[in-house]
């Protein structure tokens, strides 16, 4: 049966060691492409970068018009072009008022990996295109919200990754790395490399009820129909979260993957897990170079 | 009559949707399949059960040992005695998205389309296979496997057949 052979090999090639030490489980994988980890690697994939790749001067026509909207990566509804307020704004405010409690001795932004801490927020721009990262504490790759909760644990304050408040102060730390292109190394031979490319593989792993991957949509039918909606490129899309959905609600990246799970009638994982961190991993590198925009609104 | 459905209802809700323990990173209570659910202005996540029980099939979860299921060849035994007006409703809601179907006015274009597919005159037993399991043709196809994965049975796909088959 040549599909077992084929995941066989990916088996052999990717994790000879996994496979030497537990039985061989059949699993499928979608066919897996190249990426880079940089924004206009999308060129190589999509090409709809063309379209997006400057936020403050995107086609309003382009935007105006369903059929070709997609084009754009839905761009049109970040800042600057998206002047609209919406709940994201109010979740900013309360990002702060989080902050400003977190941080009344300044230990907050140390935890968080500010240079010296304190109270200042001036140093917090940078922070956010700087995650996920590896936390010598938590003795692992972790992004900016699972970094949160540990942070406000701390202090005894429960800030669960995924809840409003835990996202809250997210865009809220985000807003200070506004137009700054995110900037994670996963080159560079090392635990970030390693997640990255955990991620990559997790992309292209078949799951749940339908024996989808993220990649049978995002890589291989890219820009056709699934019914109302057209499908887009997986890069560029870290770096607006958490997002305010307009079915009002506040949602983190990793709730993003939960609803993608579950949409595809696969059981979903919990925000926070090692694999949802290492697609974070690979979704945000597939972002470098794009520059932080909140908060912005999504209706998917 | 009711009854009989009620039984076969009950068997299928009692059957157990993890054959193993639960991977401890899954969004699982249990044994259910839960969801989160975001509180405004609160640290804490809610969670609820989800609508579909999905325990069955293999997660991203790298603590998942169970398998994909394999795919699987599927003889249908002549005639095909499928209800063409079951399928069309069975068709829109599991073959839409990907498929333009007749009467559609958001097609999908994943799949490829479906107007007069009669035209083709496909074997009925290359239709079923192509809806039991997909992946004996083409092991990278992104349609699911109604079969193999039991999201469809044995009639309704040969109700999907005689529907797909019927289209002028
Ligand atoms: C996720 C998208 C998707 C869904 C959902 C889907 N299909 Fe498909 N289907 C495809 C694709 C893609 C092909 C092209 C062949 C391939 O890749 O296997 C295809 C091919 C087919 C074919 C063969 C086409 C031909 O030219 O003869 C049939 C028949 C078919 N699908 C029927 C169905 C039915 C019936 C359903 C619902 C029970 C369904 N499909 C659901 C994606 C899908």
């Amino acid at each position: 049966m040549t599909i077992s052979r084929i995941a066989l090999i990916f088996l052999l090639s990717f994790s000879t060691v996994a496979v030497a030490a537990q039985p061989f489980v059949y699993r499928e994988f979608d066919l897996f492409e190249q990426y880079e980890p940089y924004v206009s690697g999308d060129l190589k994939l999509s090409g709809s970068y063309e379209y997006w790749k400057d936020p403050a001067n995107l086609d309003y026509r382009i935007a105006g018009n369903p059929d070709e909207n997609w084009k754009l990566n839905w761009k049109f509804m970040d800042p600057p072009f998206n002047q609209a307020v919406h709940g994201g704004h109010f979740a900013l405010d309360r990002g702060e008022d989080l902050f400003g409690q977190l941080n009344i001795k300044g230990r907050f932004a140390t935890c968080l990996g500010v240079k010296g801490g304190g109270k200042s927020t001036s140093k917090l721009a940078g922070l956010r295109a700087g995650y996920p990262r590896w936390r010598d504490d938590l003795k692992r790759v972790a992004g900016l919200e699972e970094v949160i909760e540990h942070c406000a644990n701390k202090q005894g304050r429960v800030l669960q990754s995924g809840s409003y408040d835990n996202s809250a102060v997210s865009i809220y730390l985000a807003s200070f790395s506004n137009g700054m292109p995110i900037a994670i190394d996963v080159a560079r031979a090392g635990p970030m490399k390693e997640s990255f490319e955990r991620g990559r593989k997790l992309f292209h792993l078949k799951a749940g009820a339908f024996n989808f991957a993220c990649s049978s949509c995002h890589s291989h039918n890219i820009g056709r129909r699934l019914r109302g909606n057209i499908i887009t490129t997986p890069y560029g899309d870290a770096a607006h979260y958490p997002v305010y959905k307009t079915q009002y609600m506040l949602q983190s990246l990793h709730l993003r993957f939960v609803e993608c799970n579950l949409d595809t009638r696969t059981q979903s994982l919990l925000p926070g897990s090692r694999p949802y961190t290492d697609l974070e991993v690979f979704m945000t590198a597939l972002s470098n170079g794009y520059p932080v925009t909140v908060p912005a609104e999504r209706d998917w | 009559m009711r009854l009989g459905s009620f039984f076969i209802l009950s068997i299928f809700l009692a059957a157990p949707a993890w054959s193993v323990d639960p991977p401890s990173d899954a969004s699982v209570r249990g044994g259910k399949t839960m969801e989160p659910k975001i509180i405004v202005n609160s640290g804490r996540l809610e969670w609820v059960p989800h609508k579909r029980e999905l325990g069955a099939w293999p997660t991203l979860s790298y603590q998942d040992r169970r398998a994909t299921p394999e795919p699987q060849r599927a003889a249908m035994t002549a005639p095909t005695n499928g209800d063409a007006a079951r399928g069309k409703s069975l068709a829109w809601t599991w073959c839409i998205a990907c498929h333009t179907l007749p009467g559609d006015e958001w097609p999908g274009t994943v799949g490829s389309p479906m107007w007069h597919y009669k035209q083709y005159n496909h074997a009925d037993a290359l239709v079923y296979q192509q809806i039991f399991d997909p992946r004996v043709f083409n092991p990278h196809t992104v349609m699911p496997a109604y079969g193999t994965f039991g999201l469809l049975a044995d009639q309704d796909i040969r109700d999907l057949v005689a529907y797909l088959q019927s289209i002028e």
